[in-house]
Formats: structure tokens, C-alpha cells, sequence
């Protein structure tokens, strides 16, 4: 089966918008959230699992969830 | 005092005009005096869409740069008496006026008016700035394809910039068919990924083409277009109008088939 093609269409637009949005080359987003999970995890016990970073056109939200028994 | 509506999206072709001309339409059926304005300089369309294109004697550039009065240059249309349209040119060039000026134009017409549709060029030069100065609000065109939403992002964050904060957007050329096998983002998909106020949403319909092809509108008419800018005008004009799903009624039919077939 084919895989629709919405899917493909979508990861597109996602990571287009992020680029345009902070005006950086493709892999940019990907470092800065790799830092930022760095940066906080000097201080916040966290997992990768746990943790995104979503950037919209006006704020960069960090979401983590914390520690589950 | 009337309101300043910007009929924009980055990308051309995905139907600002084709909007602007329906909407403009829609609004004046209503009873309220409108008028829409072409600021797509050197390449002018709206009169055309609209039929008027054998009508024009001044121009937009004119009436900026005194070459006539606003009423010299309005054309009326005998089928819609609440209508107006104030066309652009088509041998000047984007430069021929300032968001400055657009500006003074709007703050002394506004008063005359219910609402005033300015009909953007595509792009995010001197074109798309001179359309946006003086509008309060913005109606944002895009079509379910990743070009066109990546524009359509993109002419959000300028109007959110340029303090224009009621941005709300609608979706044309949904096609159901593609929708449901997968092949076409759905409303949900596009509202999510450009997190704006969803305004209405247009089906594919050729009714469209046909109309155009005439220079006539939709609104107004017995089509799915038609009906889906009728509900988009009472939207504007304040109404609460539900914005029906357009994938849901065949996916509700499908499922009792199921049901009835046992799949």
C-alpha cells in the first residue's frame, strides 16, 4: 500500500515553517533543541523522551514532563 | 465608521481575488455598503473577475495622485447597488504609491463605507505593504498545499509584525475525495500547522471556473462555493455560523453502509 501522501506533506510543511520561522538552514532547529535540552538538564532531571522544544512564529516553548513513578 | 479588510496570501494563485470579489459581493447582498479595492498595480484582475473590466475610466494611481476625484474613478454594478469598486492600474508600477498614501486614501473614504476589501498583490514587497497599511484586519487565502501554507505562515508573522492582530484565515479548494483517501491535509491539518482563527472553508467547485469564465460571482448562487462565502460574509458580519466539516457527511454515510454490511 501506498503511503498517503498527507503525511509526507505535513513533516514538509512542519519543518519549513520552523526554518522560515527562525530563519535558519534546515538542521538549525534540530542543534537548538539539542541545546536546549543540554542547557536545561544542568538544572531540570529530564529525559529526551520527555522533553520538546516547539517553535512557533512568535515563542519558542519548552515542554517537559516531569519525572514519573 | 466602516472596517478595513486585506485580502492576502503570500502566494499568488490560491484566490484572493476570486474572494475579495465574492466577499465583496456577498457583503453588499447583505444591504451593506462596500467597496473593494484592486492594489495589485500592473496587473490588474479584480475588474475582470467581476465583469467590469470595459468599465474603467480612472484608476487607484489616479485617485492617490489627484489625477481625479474617488467618485470619478468608483464603478458601480448595476446588479449589486450597495457595490463598489475603485480598480488598479495597469501600466504603473508598484511604486507608483506608498503605504503612506493607502493610508490617507482609507482614513478619508472610511467613513462612506461598511466595509472596505482591499484585494492584495501576491508577494511580501512594496505591493503586499501598500495593501496591508491602513487595514485592521486580515482575511489569510491559502489552498491545502505545502507552498502555499509555507507562504501563508509566512504573511501572518508580517501582518502580526506590522500590529495588525486579527488575522483570521480561510481555506480554499478542499477537495473531499483526496481529503479522505489521504491524498489532501484536512481543515484540522492546515488550522493546527498556522494556528490562526479559521474564517470559512471553500470546496474545489468548478462553479468558480464557470463563473469567472463570465465574470460573474458565486455567492449568491446555488453552489457549494456559492453557499460556503454566503456563510463566510454572515461570519464577518457577526453572525455565529457554524463551519460545516466538509468530510463529514459522506464519512457519516459510510460508516451506516458499514455498519448495514458488517465490514
Amino acid at each position: 500500500m501506498r503511503m498517503p501522501s498527507v503525511r509526507i506533506a505535513k513533516e514538509r510543511v512542519r519543518n519549513l515553517l520552523v526554518t522560515d520561522r527562525l530563519q535558519c538552514t534546515p538542521g538549525t532547529a534540530d542543534d537548538l533543541s539539542r541545546d536546549i535540552y543540554r542547557a536545561v538538564s544542568k538544572y531540570i532531571e529530564i529525559k529526551p523522551e520527555c522533553f520538546q522544544v516547539h517553535i512557533t512564529r512568535s515563542d519558542i516553548h519548552i515542554k517537559y514532563t516531569g519525572e514519573k513513578h | 465608521m466602516g472596517e478595513v479588510i486585506v485580502i492576502t496570501s503570500g502566494k499568488g494563485g490560491v484566490g484572493k481575488t476570486t474572494t475579495t470579489a465574492n466577499i465583496g459581493i456577498g457583503l453588499s447582498l447583505a444591504g451593506k455598503k462596500t467597496i473593494v479595492i484592486d492594489t495589485d498595480l500592473g496587473l490588474r484582475n479584480l475588474d475582470v473577475v467581476m465583469g467590469l473590466e470595459n468599465r474603467i475610466v480612472y484608476n487607484l494611481v489616479d485617485v492617490i495622485s489627484g489625477g481625479c476625484r474617488l467618485k470619478q474613478a468608483l464603478i458601480r454594478d448595476q446588479r449589486y447597488p450597495e457595490l463598489y469598486l475603485l480598480p488598479s492600474a495597469q501600466t504603473k508600477d508598484k511604486s507608483s504609491i506608498s503605504p503612506e498614501q493607502m493610508r490617507k486614501l482609507l482614513s478619508e473614504i472610511k467613513d462612506e463605507f461598511d466595509y472596505i476589501l482591499i484585494d492584495c498583490p501576491a508577494g511580501i514587497e512594496q505591493g503586499f505593504k501598500n495593501a496591508i497599511a491602513g487595514a485592521e484586519r486580515s482575511i489569510v487565502v491559502t489552498t491545502p498545499e505545502v507552498s502555499a501554507i509555507r507562504d501563508a505562515d509566512r504573511i501572518i508573522g508580517l501582518l502580526e509584525t506590522s500590529g495588525i492582530q486579527k488575522n483570521e484565515l480561510l481555506i480554499n479548494r478542499i477537495r473531499v475525495d483526496m481529503v479522505r483517501r489521504g491524498d489532501m491535509m484536512t481543515v484540522e491539518d492546515v488550522t493546527e500547522i498556522l494556528a490562526i482563527d479559521l474564517l470559512g472553508v471553500i470546496p474545489d467547485d468548478e462553479q468558480v471556473v464557470i463563473a469567472t469564465n463570465q465574470g460573474e460571482a458565486v455567492v449568491g448562487t446555488d453552489s457549494l462555493s456559492g453557499e460556503a462565502y454566503e456563510r463566510i460574509c454572515r461570519r464577518i458580519l457577526g453572525e455565529k455560523v457554524d463551519i460545516p466539516d466538509v468530510c463529514c457527511p459522506e464519512g457519516f454515510l459510510d460508516r451506516i453502509k458499514h455498519l448495514f454490511s458488517g465490514k
